[in-house]
C-alpha cells in the first residue's frame, strides 16, 4: 500500500516555487530598505512582522519620505483590506466541516501568493485542505521572504552600485508587484473604482504632494464603491 | 532601532493578521453582499492597489519621453506574464527583469 506523505510535508513542497520567486523579491526588499536608510535590523522588523511585501515597499518609502506614523498605518493597512476575502474563498472550496482551530496560527502566513497556491493546489485535486497543509504551505513561504530580506540587508544598499541595470530591474519590483496584484483582483465591477482612485490619485499628487496624494486616491476610490450601488 | 519604525510594523502587523484571520474565525458570507459595510470592503483593496501602482508610476513618468521605454516595456512584460501564467511572483519578476534588460540597452 502507498504511504502518502504527510500534509505538512506537501504544504512544504508545494510552497518551492512560492519560495524561489520570494527569494530574489525579498532580497530587492532588504537592498531597498538599507538604500532607503532603515538598519538591517529594521528591515527585518518589517518582514518578520508584517510580511506583506507590496505594504512592506511603502512602508519603507513612507518611512524615508519622513510621512506621520498613523498616516503611514491608515495607508498601509487599507492596501491590506484585499486580504479579507481569502480566508472565506479558501473556506469554500474546503467545504463543510473543515477545521480552523489552528488558523490563528496558518492565517498569518495567508499571503497572496499563499493563498493563489493553495486555491490552486485544491482546485487541481493535488492537495486536500488540512490545517498542516496551510502550515506547511506558509512555512515554506515565510522562511524564503525572511532569509531572502536577510541577505539583502546584509548586502546592504550599495550592494549593486556597479550594476546600475540590476538596480533599475529591482526598483521597478515595486511598481511591477502593483500591477500584478492590479490585474489579480481585476474585475469589470472594480473598473470604475480604480479609475476613480487613479483619476484622484494623479490630480491630487500634482496638485499637492504623493502622500496626500495615496490617501485622496484610496478614499476617493472606496467612495466610489458606496456610490456605485444605489441603482 | 528607531520605535516608531517598530511601532508601525506593529501596527500594520496586526491589521494584517487580522485580515487574514478574523474571516476565518468569524463567517463574514452573512454579511448582506449589497449593505454598504460590503461594498466599502470590496472597493477599498482595488482602490490602494490602484492608487499605489498609479504613485508609484507618476515619478517614472517624469521626464523625457526616450526615458519611458524601460516603463512601458516592463509593464509590458507583468501583463503578458499574468495573463500567461496567472502567476503574482512571476510576473513581478518577469516585468522588473525586463525593466532592467531594456534600461541597460538605453
Amino acid at each position: 500500500m502507498p504511504q502518502s506523505r504527510p500534509p505538512f510535508l506537501d504544504g512544504i513542497l508545494a510552497a518551492l516555487p512560492i519560495a524561489l520567486g520570494y527569494f530574489p523579491i525579498a532580497f530587492s526588499f532588504g537592498v531597498g530598505a538599507t538604500h532607503a536608510g532603515l538598519s538591517a535590523g529594521e528591515a527585518m522588523v518589517f518582514s518578520v512582522i508584517i510580511y506583506s511585501g507590496a505594504a512592506q515597499f511603502l512602508a519603507v518609502a513612507l518611512v524615508a519620505g519622513g510621512a506621520p506614523l498613523l498616516v503611514a498605518a491608515f495607508t498601509l493597512i487599507a492596501m491590506g483590506l484585499r486580504h479579507l476575502i481569502y480566508g472565506p474563498a479558501l473556506l469554500k472550496l474546503a467545504g463543510q466541516g473543515a477545521s480552523t482551530r489552528r488558523a490563528w496560527v496558518w492565517a498569518f502566513g495567508l499571503t497572496d501568493e499563499v493563498f493563489g497556491a493553495a486555491l490552486g493546489e485544491m482546485a487541481r485535486g493535488r492537495a486536500r485542505f488540512s490545517e498542516p497543509f496551510m502550515l506547511g504551505l506558509g512555512l515554506g513561504a515565510y522562511a524564503a521572504w525572511v532569509s531572502g530580506t536577510l541577505a539583502g540587508a546584509l548586502a546592504g544598499g550599495g550592494a549593486l552600485a556597479g550594476y546600475p541595470a540590476v538596480e533599475a530591474g529591482l526598483g521597478f519590483m515595486l511598481t511591477a508587484l502593483f500591477l500584478a496584484l492590479l490585474l489579480s483582483i481585476l474585475t469589470r465591477a472594480h473598473l470604475p473604482v480604480i479609475a476613480v482612485a487613479g483619476a484622484v490619485t494623479v490630480a491630487v499628487t500634482l496638485a499637492g504632494s504623493a502622500t496626500t496624494g495615496i490617501l485622496a486616491g484610496m478614499i476617493a476610490g472606496a467612495l466610489s464603491g458606496l456610490a456605485r450601488r444605489a441603482r | 532601532m528607531r520605535a516608531d519604525v517598530v511601532a508601525l510594523a506593529l501596527m500594520v502587523g496586526a491589521a494584517t493578521w487580522a485580515f487574514r484571520y478574523l474571516p476565518l474565525r468569524f463567517d463574514l458570507s452573512g454579511l448582506a453582499p449589497h449593505g454598504w459595510l460590503s461594498r466599502l470592503l470590496a472597493a477599498t483593496g482595488p482602490a490602494a492597489i490602484a492608487t499605489l501602482f498609479v504613485a508609484s508610476v507618476l515619478p517614472l513618468l517624469r521626464g523625457p519621453l526616450m526615458d519611458q521605454g524601460p516603463l512601458w516595456i516592463g509593464c509590458a512584460a507583468v501583463l503578458g506574464l499574468w495573463v500567461w501564467q496567472r502567476s503574482v511572483v512571476l510576473a513581478t519578476l518577469g516585468g522588473a527583469l525586463a525593466y532592467g534588460i531594456a534600461f541597460a540597452g538605453i
